[in-house]
């Protein structure tokens, strides 16, 4: 019994060191290239932002500009209580997830994507043709030089905070909210170009247009194709323990440039059908792009899950945790779902097993010690549990 | 290993007070963001073009609608009509450069006369731009009427022409913007290449 107990509070210890969960995340790092490299894109970016929207600002496109900013300021609120229900096991920092947004929404797509695009789609034009650029040139390029520009925001965050990114589903989260600050960023400047190209008639009626337009195309765009590609960069890198899979690491990478390209595309793809031009991206990509999603979400969390249940497992021996709560709070949907019907109560289900990861976070902070917070944790699973 | 401090950077570590354990992914962003940044505008640099409109070519405007560019220009954007790719004439995109001088056409939505387009564009752009002062008429060899300005400075010259793609309805009908830039010197000698290629201009076969 001391033996087994011994060897689980060791899997514990381990889980929290491998997981590096609990630990801090500072922004400010003088001493660390990366901090500067970050701050010389986000500079750059906010440069180029200012000097792409400021004369629209100051102008006849102020209108279109500051309703985009409203509209998809408002898009993201949804998306924000979406991704951070996501963010689950060894949860990430919020201020660790705000700056790989910031540099989605500033560095990726004004210091390099705007700019890489706006040479590479000549290039293409000038080696397809006008009409054959039409057709395939967006699709060429985005991938390539979007998709880049968001994962090397998980690098840079990898070196500001190399303790606590190490898991395929911490590149998966954090990838999702890269994609995410690229996403909003890209719509705003859709929102101008679409009134610029009316010459500023109508705008707010231009701005609800690509509102409604991009934001549920937005539903398999940037958020998901970057959470894939992160995945991927993740595996491909193996910071955690056994999670080296360079082979699964690039499928997912060109899985989700090849989504990208085949969004961008569609109209070329499916060009022989009028019909699947205008349908395929919805009927076709949307459910092909969601089903990737899940593959790659389910296969990168398993490590993080096997942290959960490392670092619970001596709580499961003294009794305060029981297995199907285990279970449900270190599994997938299925396994929350089953334990739902198990206690027959939505809300006692979701109550138990939020106290169950917050015990869990507060054992990861303490670094494994008993502390009045991870005594107070227990008290409340017992609580909630009727103990 | 770490002293057990965050941010403390061990001595062997450092150099010129930088965490030398990060330089690597730090470096790997720099370069290929910079690749992606000046990379591919120098490869477009070195990448000619070579499209260049051949007699009989005839562009797609959209909904029928045709013009007939100059011959020996370089066309970096817009369909050919033998190209059947199905043109919206409220968006479609034309640009045809040689040398210093370069035509854009771009399609729009506009409920109104050729003249009030052609002040929203001036307002919309610049409406500071030193344009003349009073638009002129001109008509297309298919009799659409269109309004054409013009201005002069030491960047070179510029015209815009605006049409209204239809000569029964013109105020529903979309509209259309040309745009000639040209360099100093540059206008007079394509000047009647220009002319031609305006009065090619023709709405659709329903009109």
């Amino acid at each position: 019994m001391t033996i087994a107990a011994s060897t689980a509070k060791n899997a514990q210890l381990e889980a929290i060191d491998e997981s590096g969960w609990g630990a801090r995340f500072k922004f400010f790092q003088p001493h660390n290239p990366a901090f500067w490299v970050y701050v010389i894109g986000v500079g750059a970016g906010a440069l180029g932002m200012i000097k792409y929207f400021g004369p629209a600002l100051g102008g006849t496109y102020r209108l279109a500009v500051t309703s985009g900013i409203v509209f998809f300021g408002i898009y993201l609120i949804p998306w924000l209580i979406f991704l951070r229900r996501q963010n689950r096991y060894t949860a990430q920092p919020g201020k660790l997830l705000a700056t790989g947004f910031v540099w989605g929404a500033v560095a990726a797509t004004f210091w390099i994507a705007l700019p890489a695009n706006t040479a590479l789609l000549e290039i293409w034009t000038k080696l397809l043709g006008p009409t054959g650029a039409n057709t395939w040139a967006a699709g060429l390029s985005a991938p390539i030089d979007e998709e880049w520009s968001k994962g090397l925001g998980l690098i840079l965050l990898i070196a500001l905070a190399p303790r606590l990114v190490r898991s395929a589903y911490d590149g998966f989260i954090i990838g999702a909210f890269i994609g995410l600050g690229f996403q909003v960023s890209e719509d705003v400047l859709y929102a101008y170009n679409n009134a610029t190209a009316s010459f500023g008639v109508g705008q707010l009626e231009s701005s609800l247009f690509i509102l409604a337009l991009r934001g549920f195309a937005g539903i398999t765009s940037h958020a998901l194709f970057s959470a894939i590609f992160c995945a991927g960069v993740m595996w491909i890198l193996g910071r955690a323990p056994g999670e080296r899979r360079i082979g699964r690491g690039i499928a997912a990478c060109l899985a989700a440039m090849f989504l990208h390209f085949a969004w961008d595309d569609a109209s070329g793809l499916f060009g022989w059908s009028n019909f699947l031009v205008l349908f395929a991206p919805y009927l076709i990509l949307m459910p092909l792009a969601i089903a990737t999603l899940l593959v790659v979400r389910r296969l990168a969390s398993a490590k993080e899950r096997a942290w959960m249940r490392e670092l619970l497992a001596p709580e499961v021996e003294t009794g305060v945790i029981d297995q199907p709560l285990l279970d449900a709070v270190s599994g997938l949907h299925k396994d929350r779902r089953h334990f739902r019907k198990l206690v027959h109560s939505r809300h006692r289900a979701r109550h138990l097993i939020e106290s169950a990861g917050d015990l869990a976070q507060e054992i990861a902070a303490a670094g494994g010690h008993e502390t009045p917070r991870v005594a107070h944790a227990r008290a409340e699973v017992l609580r909630l549990r009727g103990n | 290993m770490s002293t057990g401090i965050s941010g403390w950077v061990p001595v062997e570590h450092r150099w010129f007070g930088l965490d030398r354990r990060q330089m690597r992914p730090a470096l790997f962003v720099l370069v290929v963001a910079l690749l992606l940044i000046y990379g591919w505008p120098a490869l477009n640099a070195v990448v000619p073009w070579d499209n260049p409109t051949k007699a009989g070519d005839v562009l797609d405007l959209g909904d029928g609608a045709t013009a007939v560019p100059p011959v020996g220009w370089q066309l970096e954007d817009g369909a050919l009509v033998s190209d059947r790719t199905g043109v919206s004439a409220t968006s479609d995109n034309v640009k045809l450069v040689k040398a210093g001088t370069t035509i854009q056409m771009s399609g729009a939505s506009f409920d109104g006369t050729a003249a009030q387009f052609l002040d929203q564009v001036i307002t919309s752009e610049n409406p500071e731009a030193d344009i003349s002062g009073s638009p002129a008429t001109f008509t297309t060899t298919s009799g659409l009427v269109g309004v054409v300005r013009s201005a002069s400075g030491t960047g070179g010259d510029e015209l815009l022409a605006a049409f209204k793609m239809s000569s029964t309805d013109p105020v529903r009908a979309p509209a259309l913007l040309v745009n000639v830039s040209a360099v100093p010197g540059e206008f007079q000698q394509v000047s009647s290449e220009i002319d031609t290629f305006l009065r090619s201009i023709t709405p659709g076969a329903d009109e």
